[in-house]
């Protein structure tokens, strides 16, 4: 009998300006998903997925899957590795263990994600940003930190499907609300278009709340199959039905689309995974896009087909974001509002579409029944997508 | 000098926190790249087999994986696409105004460089501008080279500057 891989149980620890090291946040959140399905045990996982792409720099630790295996308690004996894919690590993560448990290597896997980026002294963790990017090639031209390279981005989208800064602010405005009650979000309060509209400057045009914060955090799910999944749980099955990773290019000179408002790598991603999971854009009730910057949710909505390409403002202006609109994004507040701490942000995707999913979200869309998810990475250089599902693909 | 807390690293080089590439022989088989810029040339590496150029340069091709790859001179100007400017916030290593570019250099694959614009205040670029190559010395690479002791090997990066009306 074919094996399907299903989100069973997640959870996270508080995200923001943590005082705690990288070992007491990854700690911390695996309470919090162990929490989340009591009947599972640290001792039923048998496979460890740590995502954490700053370990090395900010923690001066390499090598990371077991020195968090043993501090969280498991003692994998399928796999124990760590992913670096940066901004989607913990997706990443998600995608390998599906096909561990779906192929039989796995049973049931922990994937875990985080980063402790804030530093004793505040220029490190912007000076190691320089890794975040081609070292040689982009980081060397002031790139490792994102907002020029997006302000670039929302001024050739402005320039060729004439968005504005109101739409912009409208992404921040309904990410900023759907996490004012999200307990563990580092931004917690409700945010008027007036305040996004005069709020300070970034990089013009992007100001204060297009941009996401730097966050200490980090977060766990544990995927099997759902006939395993059912002996610990009772709650409805959520599938990963289809996924996809796409990497076209690392330094920027090479983006692959026809300016750097097209974002074709994307557009692929979704196609693919789309495909992997035969549904159409039409049948995502619900999506959990990569809003690193306010532009980017407004470039993910087109790529993926939720609107027309270049219709992307319109739609993020007219509330299709929000609940009741067209397709509710970045439910429990996105990385604007939640914070991107970088290897668990894709977990934290999984866990808001697994309690959509099982209709238990604190934004509940109605009749959801399939969700999307998606990470960008580096310099806008890979983009990965997971759809999700009440059922598994036939 | 001493490094802050770490006094064991003081005198020594962490190649780690460097923000600037290994341009040396030693370490980098495209140092060549690097030798063209103290000349005043921007160029990068062409497959001689499939005739393929590629940005950034290469050791192999990644077209047709052939290792016969030449050095060719890539245009020295070209005009600005579009272009952000940071003010306030400028992280450490870059002076204020922060200012990037992309640059139409008119060939391929350098018809979408992103680079920095440096010898210009705030304020004064225009899309459609004019820029040209500027090459600036960065901090020297020093390299154990055990008895002969620490020898500095000299660096170059590259920017644009607005050409002068």
């Amino acid at each position: 009998m074919a094996r399907h891989a299903v989100i069973l149980a997640g959870g996270q620890c508080k995200w923001g300006v943590r005082e705690a090291h990288l070992v007491d946040l990854f700690q911390e959140a695996a309470k919090a998903c162990f929490d989340d399905i009591p009947t599972l045990k640290p001792k039923d996982v048998d496979g460890l997925i740590v995502a954490s792409s700053y370990a090395g720099r900010c923690s001066f630790q390499v090598n990371t899957a077991p020195v968090i295996a043993e501090r969280v308690g498991v003692k994998p004996t399928s796999i124990c590795t760590r992913v670096d894919v940066l901004c989607a690590g913990g997706s990443t993560g998600i995608i390998l263990a599906k096909g561990l448990v779906e192929s039989g290597v796995a049973d049931i896997v922990m994937v875990s994600g985080g980063e402790k980026l804030y530093t004793p002294q505040k220029w490190e963790v912007f000076y190691s940003e320089l890794a975040s990017v081609d070292h040689d090639w982009d980081g060397t031209n002031g790139m490792g930190l994102p907002p020029p390279f997006f302000s670039l981005t929302a001024q050739e989208h402005m320039m060729h499907y004439g968005s504005t800064k109101e739409q912009l602010a409208a992404v921040s405005v309904a990410n900023y609300n759907y996490a004012a009650t999200n307990p563990v979000a580092q931004m917690q309060k409700t945010l008027t278009l007036e305040e996004a509209m005069n709020a300070p400057s970034v990089v013009p045009p992007l100001t204060l709340y297009d941009c996401c914060p730097i966050t200490d955090g980090a977060a766990v799910c544990i995927i099997t199959t759902d006939e395993i999944a059912k002996k610990f749980s009772d709650r409805p099955l959520v599938y990963i039905r289809g996924t996809a990773q796409v990497c076209l290019n690392s330094v920027s000179a090479n983006f692959p689309g026809a300016h750097l408002a097209d974002w074709k790598h994307t557009k692929m991603a979704g196609e693919k995974a789309y495909k992997a999971a035969k549904v159409s854009p039409g049948d995502i009730k619900v999506a959990q896009t990569h809003d690193c910057f306010s532009i980017s949710e407004v470039i993910e909505v087109e790529e993926f087909g939720f609107c027309k390409k270049g219709e992307g403002g319109e739609f993020c202006g007219s509330k299709q974001i929000e609940l009741g609109g067209k397709v509710p994004v970045n439910t429990d507040g996105g990385l604007l509002a939640c914070g991107h701490p970088f290897g668990a942000t894709g977990i934290r995707q999984g866990i808001e579409m697994l309690k959509q999913l099982q209709g238990r979200a604190r934004h509940q869309v109605k009749g959801a029944d399939i969700g999307l998810t998606h990470n960008l990475s580096g310099a806008n250089a890979e983009h990965t997508v997971l759809i999700y599902g009440r059922e598994p693909v036939k | 000098m001493a490094v802050l807390g770490i006094p064991i690293l003081e005198n020594l080089y962490p190649s780690t926190m460097d923000m600037w590439p290994l341009e040396a022989k030693e370490f980098n088989r495209n140092w060549q790249f690097y030798e063209n810029l103290k000349q005043g040339k921007l160029t990068t590496t062409k497959c001689k087999d499939c005739g393929l150029v590629s940005w950034p340069p290469r050791v192999i091709c990644p077209e047709c994986y052939s290792e016969n790859l030449e050095y060719t001179d890539l245009p020295n100007k070209g005009k600005i696409i579009v272009f952000s400017e940071e003010v306030r916030g400028v992280p450490l290593g870059f002076e204020s105004p922060l200012i990037h570019a992309v640059i139409d250099l008119g060939v391929a694959p350098a018809r979408r460089i992103l680079s920095r614009i440096v010898n210009c205040p705030a304020g004064v670029l225009k899309r459609g501008d004019e820029v040209q190559l500027a090459v600036f010395p960065v901090p020297a690479l020093p390299i154990d080279k055990g008895k002969l002791g620490t020898v500095m090997s000299e660096r170059v990066f590259f920017a644009f500057e607005p050409v002068k009306k």
